[in-house]
């Protein structure tokens, strides 16, 4: 109960004033002792967590273990023995998936900002009509279901000669992020004053100077919601790398790496339970991290997009 | 491209036709890369799509042109129906429940405080993992050998099918992919909620509205047009489910769980037809763009009421 209300006050912004914050110490007090929503919050917990405490117990115990008790956790009889076969494993490597899986996030990140920005920032500023159906041709994008069309990026990427090769999941990705990004990069863009703009042009900027040294330095807000939004993005996309890169090219990313392993192997507990944990380790460590930027973000991105 | 540009100089130029030009190569520098890529990308498959979508190319000899006969097909065919049928089931009763959901703890959950936010985590966490790992992770839960079969079997019941029996594997599917998507519901819905005034609920309270009243009569319709925008988001989402039904029950048993996404992939795969799966493909783009711009509509509307009061 103090600890709501210290957290409370804390959200409260400091020039509130008092009554309001009496107000609301009111109904808070009277929310917890509702049985009703403790129940209710009782079994989300219970609902939410047992998987995940599931994942994170079973990756450390044998696989008859896992069989005759799947909720204990037997202090003598847990091993690193099958996680350190999976951080290991030759065939499929969820930890080789993650070097590969940051570089692509990270360069796909770096060229959907270096495209997207100018490209809002020119779409922001300008009054005429025609620029405007740029937007609209991007936003189409939007209702395109990526995973039913893959087959005609194939035969795309086949004509461009760039089949099979990381340069194309790389050009499709960024592709794939340019119509929510510049979305919002133009809806942020338009909320900061021309007077600024103009400011740079005396002072002798040109347009691509005050774009990225006026202007995108103010953008901060947006960009951070278009890099959470993408990275995450990108980062659990199963078909596109999947397709786009076949085995052959010998580059898995963390979702491909767990496809090829696990559907081989389903009944194998011990390869499941720590090779899943292994893929979903970094992006809750970073979730709980990040957790207001990244529930804010993805709704924004959603909503907005 | 070039007639665009033109016209879309910047703001500050005065008449000379030199400078105007300039300032629209300079517009046209600044969106050409982005627009070329994603018109490369993005926009020439969906045209590739839909010409292949008129032959029946098999992924490797050339492609006969052979009509409208695909899409006649689409209705005829039983395996792409009872996709639909699947899929449709998914998004109709997986929204129904996502929505429903996400308002009951939306509103158990709507306080600002620290407590709050927690469970709304807790609830909003999976939305951040990849779908074909929740699938995988359920999938050993659920499975044969599974936790929820093994505790069952502890009290001499016999495990049951809940990914390998038809009549259950669907309803299973449908669980997880709430289970995933509800906690992104609550989270959109607080934010509404936390915008609707408090005087309007005290006034409520004084004039001696229940609890429940409240709620029902007053917060739920101020929200109306939020929980409509969710609702579309869910239904778009949901016809396109794909990775979770892979890791969940691979399309099966039977065929009984098989999305029409999954339909398309697997159909392309086998190379007999690809000009059948894509004009699946083109026929689902359709229903989402159909739904996508009743987003855009409902959304309209809104900004429009909110402009309005």
């Amino acid at each position: 109960m103090v600890v709501v209300l210290e957290a409370e006050v804390r959200e409260r912004p400091k020039s509130a004033p008092t009554e309001g914050d009496t107000a609301s110490r009111r109904t808070e007090r009277k929310e917890p002792r509702s049985p009703v929503r403790w129940a209710l919050l009782g079994v989300l917990f219970v609902v939410m967590v047992v998987p995940v405490y599931l994942l994170v117990v079973n990756a450390f115990k044998s696989q008859q273990d896992i069989l005759d008790n799947p909720f204990s956790i037997p202090l003598s009889g847990l091993t690193f023995e099958h996680m350190s076969a999976a951080v290991s494993s030759p065939q499929f490597n969820v930890i080789g998936g993650y070097g590969f899986t940051l570089i692509l996030v990270v360069v796909v990140d770096v060229l959907c900002i270096l495209l997207a920005g100018p490209a809002a920032y020119a779409i922001a500023r300008s009054l005429k009509r025609r620029t405007q159906l740029v937007l609209l041709y991007f936003l189409a994008g939007t209702f395109i279901p990526g995973a039913a069309v893959i087959i005609p990026v194939i035969y795309v990427l086949r004509e461009v000669g760039l089949a099979n090769t990381v340069t194309g999941l790389v050009a499709h990705d960024v592709a794939s992020t340019l119509p929510v990004s510049i979305f919002l990069f133009v809806g942020f863009i338009r909320t900061i004053p021309v007077d600024i703009d103009h400011a740079a042009t005396i002072d002798g900027a040109g347009r691509y100077r005050t774009f990225w040294s006026i202007i995108f330095p103010l953008m901060r807000p947006a960009v951070v919601t278009v890099l959470i939004l993408n990275s995450i993005g990108i980062w659990n996309d199963f078909v596109s790398p999947q397709i786009l890169l076949s085995p052959s090219s010998g580059h898995y990313t963390v979702t491909t790496a767990i496809y090829a392993g696990i559907s081989q192997y389903s009944t194998d507990l011990t390869k499941v339970f720590p090779n899943l944990l292994l893929a979903v380790a970094p992006v809750v460590i970073f979730f709980i991290y990040m957790q207001r930027h990244i529930i804010s973000g993805l709704t924004v991105g959603a909503v907005k997009g | 491209m070039v007639e665009l540009a033109e016209l879309s100089a910047g703001p500050k130029q005065r008449g000379r036709r030199g400078a105007r030009l300039r300032d629209s190569a300079i517009t046209l520098g600044m969106m050409g890369p982005a627009v070329l890529l994603y018109t490369v990308m993005t926009v020439v498959p969906v045209g590739v799509a839909v010409y292949l979508s008129l032959t029946d190319w098999d992924g490797f000899s050339t492609a006969a042109f052979t009509g409208l006969d695909n899409y006649k097909h689409l209705f005829d065919d039983p395996s792409s129906t009872d996709a639909w049928y699947v899929t449709g089931l998914i998004a109709v009763a997986g929204t129904v429940c996502m929505v429903g959901l996400g308002l009951v703890y939306a509103l158990a959950l709507k306080g600002r405080s620290r407590t709050n936010s927690f469970f709304r985590a807790v609830a909003y966490f999976p939305h951040v993992i990849s779908a074909l790992i929740l699938g995988y992770l359920w999938a050993a839960i659920l499975g044969t050998n599974g936790a929820v079969n093994n505790t069952l079997a502890k009290f001499g019941i016999e495990p049951l099918g809940f990914l390998f029996d038809e009549k259950f594997a669907l309803i299973s599917l449908i669980a997880v992919i709430v289970w995933a998507g509800f906690g992104f519901n609550v989270v959109l819905f607080v934010a509404a909620l936390q915008t609707v005034p408090a005087e309007l609920l005290e006034a409520a309270a004084i004039d001696g509205a229940s609890k429940r009243q409240i709620n029902l009569r007053i917060v739920i319709p101020m929200i109306a047009p939020v929980v409509t925008v969710a609702t579309v988001l869910n239904l778009v989402g949901l016809i396109r489910a794909y990775d979770i039904v892979v890791s969940l029950t691979g399309g099966g048993p039977a065929g009984s769980t098989q999305t029409f996404t999954y339909l398309i992939l697997a159909r392309s795969f086998e190379g007999t037809n690809v000009g059948y799966a894509t004009a699946q493909a083109v026929f689902l783009m359709v229903v989402s763009a159909v739904l996508a711009l009743l987003v855009t509509a409902l959304r309209n509307r809104q900004d429009q009421a909110a402009a309005g009061q």
